[in-house]
């Protein structure tokens, strides 16, 4: 017995044992939690819940050339709910005033919203969204409703803001001004200026903030580590012109909806300063409507055809190889060129007809002969001036992704005896629409040839950070003899060449046509011919001001494919609408009655254009019944408590405003 | 005996003071727990600390009752409350309530209970009043059956409601048994299982079979005082059936467990050789652990203060309120604390294993070892799940977890223990 009580004893030992010992592993479990392997978990949990937060900068704002708005960004807000966030009480004392509030906003009746607040919150539902995409004034609205106005740990409001990319003038120069558009793989495409000028000046510097996880999606600021503020970026001023892109954007869009082109261009440059006033560019879509899809006038190099011409007959002039009355014979309209014939578009041909005849009615049997002869024996000279007009190279200019020209080298493997004479008419070469267009803007410029640009200002709010001005790429192209010779061909081509068909006596333009033959190479080309179609030109043609350029590729050859008939048009259109909005135009109104059609197409398109000014603007800082009056001169209704002056605004400056909108001013 | 006279000296007090003090440590961190980042308002009742206040309450109440009921009361009725309470977990297959997946509630009104909590209390009793009995001799196989068929019929009846966790609570009870003197050779039967089955999953089946040989070999050799002419074959056939055992376990492992258990297990013995992937499994399956040992990690020394713990009051420890409670003590309390709970814990186990082992009724023995050997059991189970010592098992911790039920149960468990003390003096 005594044994066995023993046994018993010791057994009991075991089991108190047993209990103690593992008393004692926690104690060391924990030990080697809290302090051995403390710094392992400590920075585990850091990964995990200390994150570096950026704090996007604000991107900057494009301004058009005269200051209206064509890109900005703009706070937007979702409003979410957290239904288990209010005690009992305070969800049963608001839940009516929240769901009358919410059923003034939405419409819907004030039951629905009780009813379905009510079940959210049953369901546990912590991120019920209430309201996405919603401006400033609008959220501050939400705010304001009972039991959100508790905030959000005891009301349950979450608020996500976001910035938004906006552009006033819509699908319009869209390529130009640019935007960022992410694929499926992540990668970002920001064409135009968007892209040129977005890393060094809109960008801005993006801050950055350490946060700590305070709880599900719950991040909290860590206030005792260094932050850097987001600097915000720069505004762009493009040289664009608001009013021009409008004309030229639906100028083309009307005349690629005509023809059912494939795509089409139209570039507007200032003739002094080279400055681009309006740059559209238009592609069709599969459901035959057009949109901006790719910036062709400045990434799409192709064979210039007739407007070549121009630049062939320029050096031969320059090089005294010929005179503009110099007589070539185009003999019936098709002649041998070393074992291929060249035609002409008018059957029977021209004959014997002057140099400058032959440019004006764009012969190319007289331009290959003309060129040929004066350059067979030494095509390097010949190639040596184009070169020296650095039209073999890209212009450089800012907006991403510009066509490489190319221009053939005798000796190449590509030169053929052929070669010289099909330049001469505008084959056999490559030019973007902007690098021909910069050079008939040289000619417009009496022989200074500048860089096209396309932003004029740098600014930081009101303070300017980098002006730009013009840039020269050759000083003198030509001599003076030359370049009156081509202005009174070019003029001439508009009065009574090819470009006969645009002529208007009210005001003068000058330029020329061109009729490119595209992929004349393939089998079946006759029976299915595609063209491009082009007009290249200035305005006025004395004294002239813009130079423009118009190419339409593939248009519906049933409806017309002559460079005069496609592109003429909208070139003509372009100018006469300019026209109006020039000194010039008071002349001509005064002369003549029939300019009143102008005009009210103008004012039309002004009153159009005047939507663009009602943009909010900054009132931080004014006095406020300065800003009242100025507020409410735009229509808005001002909301504000005291006088003073104005310390923050509910409408964000950039946002597009309607009248009778309701602004709230906060008063310092 | 002024003492027995003396109606409040009769109880033992360091018991009561050691479970209050666990009852109402644990309250506190309750609250910090289930606070969600709001101030504490102790008048809003859908709150669960309000809640664990009210219950505590009513755990007073309870406490009350069962002091003032007679002592014999619970060695007669003995039978008739586990008849009733095997009654309850039956009808959860009518009535029950589903949560969270298991069937172990009754829904009452706005309330829900949890009949398993107070049903080993019953076994407790039952177990204590049959070994108790003068006919039951625990080296008998038939009362070893009868024994082991009042532990399973609720193991069972939990198991199959889902609650694996809490079924795994009867196995406490091998504690009792051994105790009131089943032979050694089950206890040593069931160690060498479980470490030939360890090895079995971490080393493979032939060194698992290998080391049961040495063990029986060596346990063979030192009781080698009576004469064995059959050693050999006796080693060897033992050898063989735990050699199955490895297999058995390696196949359960492999093909009858469900992936969440197996992951568990896989990252408690770090069977996945790829760090890497046994870091991506931790991060996935072990998601409560690694956040209940980053809370308590945080602690430090002397902890952040009550209320005070970023990843308590954040709600980053899942189930933190109740059974991943003990993380909030090492968050909020650091290491001072936590030991000072695990140190609470180990007094009031061994204070009540010493309590029992002093009582002179066999059935308030029986029945105080069954008390230690539950709270034991659990708090083994949840502290070691909460630091990662053993898988993932989810049981709470006695007293400290948030819920009704479980408070209410370990009530009755330990009181009941106290009543039948309190009567140690008139026993003969």
């Amino acid at each position: 017995m005594a044994v066995q009580e023993k046994g018993i004893l010791n057994r009991l030992y075991f089991v108190a044992g047993c209990m103690f010992i593992f008393g004692i592993a926690v104690v060391f479990k924990l030990f080697s939690i809290q302090f051995i392997q403390g710094d392992k978990y400590r920075e585990m949990a850091d990964k995990r819940d200390i994150k570096e937060m950026v704090i996007p900068a604000n991107r900057g704002n494009v301004y058009s050339s005269n200051g209206n708005l064509l890109a900005t960004s703009i706070p937007k807000y979702d409003i979410r709910f957290d239904a288990l966030a209010s005690s009992n009480k305070n969800f049963e004392k608001h839940i009516k005033g929240l769901s009358d509030s919410l059923s003034v906003y939405f419409g819907k009746p004030s039951s629905y919203y009780t009813q379905k607040l009510r079940k959210e919150r049953k369901n546990k539902s912590r991120y019920l969204l209430l309201a996405r995409n919603i401006g400033y004034s609008q959220y501050l609205r939400f705010r304001s409703f009972p039991l959100l106005n508790l905030g959000a740990y005891k009301g349950g409001l979450i608020v996500e803001q976001s910035t938004k990319r906006e552009y006033p003038l819509g699908v319009v120069a869209q390529r130009t001004i640019g935007y960022e558009r992410k694929d499926e793989a992540g990668n970002v495409t920001r064409p135009g200026i968007d892209g040129a000028f977005g890393e060094s000046y809109l960008k801005g510097k993006d801050g950055l903030r350490l946060k700590q996880k305070i709880g599900k999606g719950q991040w909290k600021p860590i206030v005792d580590y260094d932050h850097v503020e987001p600097v915000d970026g720069y505004d762009v001023y493009t040289t664009i012109d608001v009013n021009i892109q409008d004309i030229a954007h639906h100028a083309l869009l009307e005349q690629l909806e005509y023809y059912e082109a494939e795509h089409g261009c139209v570039v507007v440059m200032d003739v002094k300063t080279g400055e681009i006033k309006a740059i559209a560019n238009l592609g069709r879509t599969s459901t035959n409507t057009y949109y901006e899809k790719l910036n062709y006038a400045v990434g799409e190099s192709h064979e210039p055809g007739s407007s070549f011409k121009l630049m062939a007959l320029m050096v031969a002039l320059e090089d005294k190889k010929i005179d503009t009355s110099t007589i070539v014979d185009t003999g019936r309209g098709k002649k041998h060129f070393y074992g291929r014939y060249i035609t002409d578009s008018k059957t029977g041909g021209y004959g014997k007809i002057s140099a400058a005849r032959a440019l004006e009615v764009s012969s190319n049997i007289g331009l290959a002969t003309l060129i040929d002869d004066a350059y067979a024996d030494n095509p390097q000279q010949f190639i040596d001036k184009l070169k020296s007009w650095h039209l073999n190279e890209r212009l450089g200019v800012a907006i991403k992704g510009e066509g490489k020209p190319d221009i053939p080298q005798p000796g190449d493997k590509k030169w053929s005896r052929n070669a010289l004479p099909s330049i001469a008419y505008g084959y056999n070469l490559r030019l973007t629409p902007l690098q021909t267009l910069a050079f008939y803007n040289a000619i417009a410029n009496n022989g200074k040839m500048v860089k096209p640009r396309f932003i004029k200002e740098v600014k930081e709010h009101s303070k300017s950070i980098e002006k730009f001005d013009e840039m020269i790429l050759v000083d003198q192209i030509a001599s003076k003899e030359t370049l009156d010779k081509i202005h009174e061909i070019l003029k001439n081509t508009v009065e009574r060449g090819t470009g006969s068909s645009l002529y208007s006596k009210y005001f003068s333009m000058a330029g020329k046509t061109g009729t490119t033959r595209v992929e004349y190479w393939k089998d079946g080309w006759e029976e299915n011919p595609k063209y491009i179609s082009s007009f290249t030109g200035y305005f006025p043609a004395e004294n002239p001001k813009y130079s423009c350029i118009v190419v339409i590729h593939e248009p519906k050859v049933k409806k017309g494919f002559y460079g005069a008939d496609v592109s003429g048009p909208v070139f003509k259109k372009v100018a006469q609408k300019i026209f109006t909005d020039t000194p010039i135009k008071e002349e001509i109104k005064s002369l003549n009655a029939e300019t009143v059609q102008l005009t009210k197409d103008y004012n039309s398109y002004n009153d159009k254009a005047r939507t663009y000014i009602t943009i909010m603007p900054s009132v931080v800082g004014l006095p406020v019944m300065d800003a009242v009056a100025l507020l409410e001169n735009m229509g808005l209704k001002v909301v504000f408590n005291k006088t003073g002056r104005v310390k923050s605004q509910s409408i964000s400056k950039g946002i597009k405003v309607k009248a009778n909108q309701t602004i709230e001013l906060e008063v310092s | 005996m002024n003492r027995a006279t003396d109606r409040y000296y009769k109880f033992d007090w360091a018991t009561i003071i050691l479970f209050v003090a666990l009852m109402l440590f644990g309250l506190f961190n309750i609250a910090s727990a289930s606070q969600g980042g709001e101030a504490l308002d102790w008048t809003d009742f859908s709150k669960p600390y309000t809640k664990q206040l009210v219950f505590i309450v009513l755990s007073v109440v309870l406490i009350i009752l069962l002091l003032s009921l007679e002592s014999k009361f619970y060695e007669r009725f003995s039978s008739i409350i586990y008849v009733i309470s095997m009654l309850s977990l039956v009808g959860l297959f009518i009535f029950g309530k589903n949560v969270n997946g298991a069937t172990s509630w009754y829904g009452i009104g706005g309330m829900t209970l949890q009949p398993s909590e107070f049903a080993k209390a019953a076994t407790a009793l039952a177990i204590a009043k049959y070994i108790s009995d003068l006919n039951t001799d625990i080296k008998h196989l038939k009362h070893q059956f009868n024994l082991v068929l009042i532990l399973v019929i609720p193991a069972l009846l939990i198991v199959l409601q889902k609650d694996a966790g809490s079924a795994l609570v009867y196995g406490s009870f091998a504690f009792v048994l051994y105790r009131e003197g089943l032979p050694q050779n089950y206890l040593h039967s069931v160690f060498l299982l479980i470490i030939v089955a360890i090895i079995s999953l971490k080393f493979g089946v032939i060194a698992a079979g290998l080391s049961a040989v040495l063990i029986i070999a060596a346990k063979f050799f030192m009781n080698g005082k009576k004469k064995n002419r059959n050693k050999i074959a006796k080693i060897l056939g033992i050898s063989l059936i735990y050699v199955g055992i490895a297999f058995a376990v390696n196949y359960t492992f492999n093909e009858l467990l469900p992936p969440h258990q197996k992951d568990r297990i896989t990252i408690w013995l770090s069977l996945e050789k790829d760090p890497e992937k046994l870091e991506r499994m931790k991060k996935l399956e072990a998601y409560n652990l690694n956040e209940s040992e980053k809370a308590i990690s945080s602690g430090g020394f002397s902890g952040k203060g009550f209320l005070e713990g970023t990843r308590t009051t954040g709600n980053f420890v899942p189930e933190q309120h109740t059974d991943y409670i003990f993380s909030t003590v090492g968050e909020e309390w650091g290491f001072l604390g936590s030991t000072a709970v695990v140190i609470v814990f180990v007094l009031l186990m061994l204070r009540i294993l010493f309590l029992a082992e002093k009582q002179k009724n066999s059935f308030s023995r029986i029945y105080g070892y069954a008390v230690a050997s539950i709270l034991f059991f659990h708090f083994l189970i949840n502290i070691g799940m909460v630091m990662g010592l053993i898988p993932t098992i989810g049981i709470p911790l006695p007293l400290f977890s948030y819920g009704g039920s479980g408070l209410w149960g370990f009530t009755i468990l330990v009181f009941i223990f106290i009543k039948l003390d309190s009567n140690r003096i008139n026993e003969w």
